[in-house]
């Protein structure tokens, strides 16, 4: 068992929405009007546009969407499945990120000081009213296409509420113990799945802090979506939310607070522990799959969602670090500080127990059949996204782990390119963001050289005067000039899909 | 400096030192003042319930069962007369400051049922505030 990108922990539709109402949807869209200049005139904030600077340090307010212009897409259609990994679904996912987020107090570790503009823009009244504008249409954009992809078990009933999540639990490697509850953790199992991939590709530590990067972008803010559940009046299953949320915030002990350790866990291998420091590195699924649990907890229909994703996450994260921990270990050593993933692969064997008997049983039991569905929907909704999710780190780790190859290859079809180039001068100090392209495309330098930042990387991949590099559709990328200008062509080119 | 706390078992259950927090824990007819901490998590060994069989707690936050042994060696040394009882508080808490409470005690109430769910408090585990008696330092 593997936590994947492992992004979830804590954090709908017929139609977009969850629990059932179609009809509440109408309206929801950015199509055009009034809602479509909210979307533009949100990204064209300062703190959301792009500057200079790859890692972005001291100022969680300063969140780039991504080019200019890219405020004026329509997201009136929702996404597919297939499109799950396309460039609407990265620029919806920064926007709901942000929106989520403005509602969390975000303060600069080293004092407000600089940032104070910042601070007053990003909880001021323009962009929440925008924020609130076109949050409910994004949704829609990316949420949708769970109604179509994901299956509808027929699970009706409490006991077949309960034989269905022993199951899934048990086909996902995390199979309950001899008690018929605790979820079994094998400290000793050898490493599989996507933290053995890590370990095993050419650049291991890049490799290895991606994966931290996609966790820190629910773990430096852990259990804050979970926060959004623990008022209100919902008998035992609420006490039992609160039993979890105390552990997630170490009893109130900052040094014991998982997100404390989690930022000791990165400080040991050299990486930012700013809140989004790497913001430009955050794959397209991870942000939506963290978004998908703020948005559950931000509106309350999706309370039957959210508490069976918990208790489904919850069971498999025992192992799950358990794994991690023993992958970072086999890639830094003895240097890393992994007591963050030791913590989970002891408290999640509790809170796998207490979500299972307590929240998904527990509302089966308070609630009836009635909401069964939408317990089940919680957990076929996670399965997907985190297979989806998994799928687009391994293709990014297999990318930008072989650019050199990437390189040669964009040499071998720079012939085949389409006649569509796009030509652009980088400087230096230009404004810098990642993006993902719809289709495959060729980057082509001209003229001077240029950084292509794939991952979190001192040594990033430099091309020179006439280097062709191939970047895959829905590979996430940025280019940053490395000589005081610089020259890119970048065209498209057809290629089998099964090329990459 | 050494410190005691005479309180009255009659009307209280509960000394707070600093951040810790003692309970009146009644085990074999005695009634012993014990560290309401979990040695798991620290979850407060007041609120738990008993097992089945009587011999341990229950903890309310994770469910670890503890040993009711094990938690009456975590009593605190205490002289009896009638329901005044005088409390010998640890050396190492200095000027921590001390109050006498009562709350609701639930590792004293009969064992659960086998079929209750570990770790769920009642509803009724509310806890009731009162004001303390005089703490003397000798």
């Amino acid at each position: 068992m593997t936590v994947t990108t492992g992004t979830f922990t804590t954090g709908t539709v017929s139609g977009g929405r969850p629990g059932v109402d179609v009809g509440r949807l109408a309206g929801g869209t950015v199509a055009s009007g009034d809602r479509a200049g909210d979307l533009a005139a949100l990204c064209a904030q300062r703190i959301f546009q792009p500057g200079p600077e790859v890692y972005i340090t001291g100022n969680p307010y300063r969140r780039p969407i991504g080019a200019p212009g890219v405020g004026e897409r329509d997201f009136s259609v929702p996404a597919t499945e297939a499109e799950f990994l396309g460039s609407g679904q990265l620029i919806a996912g920064r926007v709901l990120c942000n929106a989520y987020e403005s509602d969390m107090i975000l303060l600069p570790p080293a004092g407000l000081g600089t940032a104070k503009a910042d601070f007053d823009l990003f909880y001021g009244d323009e962009v929440r009213r925008l924020r609130d504008s076109v949050r409910p249409g994004l949704e829609r954009y990316s949420y949708a296409f769970l109604d179509d992809a994901v299956p509808v078990p027929a699970v009706r009933t409490f006991d077949e509420l309960q034989e269905y999540f022993l199951a899934e639990v048990g086909g996902a490697g995390a199979p309950a113990d001899a008690s018929g509850s605790n979820p079994a953790v094998d400290l000793t199992a050898p490493v599989g799945g996507t933290m053995r991939f890590i370990t095993e590709c050419r650049h291991p530590e890049e490799a290895a802090a991606l994966h931290l990067i996609q966790l820190a972008l629910d773990a430096l803010t852990e259990a804050s979506a979970m926060a959004r559940n623990l008022g209100g009046s919902y008998g035992l299953e609420q006490s039992e939310l609160f039993k979890i949320f105390v552990d997630e915030f170490g009893y109130g002990v900052y040094g014991a607070k998982h997100s404390t350790i989690f930022k000791e866990m990165l400080a040991s291998v050299g990486l930012h522990t700013d809140v989004h420091a790497y913001w430009n590195f955050y794959l397209t699924s991870s942000l939506v799959g963290v978004n998908y649990f703020n948005w559950l907890t931000e509106d309350h229909r999706g309370v039957f969602r959210y508490m069976a994703a918990v208790s489904y996450l919850e069971w498999l994260f025992a192992q799950g670090f358990a794994d991690t921990g023993a992958m970072l270990r086999a890639v830094y050593g003895d240097r890393v500080d992994a007591a963050y993933c030791d913590e989970h692969a002891h408290i999640d064997i509790h809170h796998g127990r207490m979500t299972y008997e307590n929240l998904l049983l527990g509302l089966a039991r308070a609630h009836g059949d009635l909401v069964v569905p939408e317990l089940v929907r919680g957990i076929e909704d996670t399965k997907l996204l985190l297979r989806l999710g998994d799928a687009d780190f391994r293709a990014q780790v297999s990318w930008a782990d072989t650019l050199d190859e990437h390189t040669a290859a964009g040499a071998a079809l720079a012939s085949a390119a389409n006649d569509d180039g796009v030509t652009a001068t980088l400087r230096p100090d230009d404004p810098f963001s990642t993006g993902v392209h719809d289709s495959d495309r060729l980057v082509e330098v001209t003229d001077g050289e240029v950084d292509v930042h794939a991952w979190a990387t001192d040594r990033p991949h430099r091309l020179g005067k006439g280097d062709v590099l191939l970047v895959p559709r829905s590979r996430l990328h940025g280019l940053k000039a490395a000589s005081a200008q610089a020259r890119v062509t970048v065209r498209t080119i057809e290629r089998n899909p099964h090329d990459d | 400096m050494t410190r005691v706390v005479v309180m009255d078992l009659s009307r209280y259950n509960t000394v707070m030192v600093g951040h810790d927090r003692y309970f009146v824990l009644d085990t074999d007819g005695r009634r012993l003042l014990v560290r309401d901490h979990c040695p798991h998590r620290g979850g407060p060994l007041s609120l738990a319930r008993r097992t089945p069989d009587g011999r341990r707690l229950s903890c309310p936050w994770h469910g670890t069962k503890v040993g009711v042994a094990a938690v009456r060696r975590t009593s605190l040394p205490m002289v009896r007369s009638g329901d005044e009882a005088v409390v010998l508080l640890p050396s190492d808490t200095g000027p921590a400051p001390v109050s006498v409470i009562h709350k609701e005690i639930l590792a004293n109430l009969p064992p659960e049922e086998p079929c209750a769910a570990d770790g769920l408090v009642p509803p009724a585990a509310l806890e009731r505030d009162m004001n303390g008696e005089a703490v003397a330092c000798l």
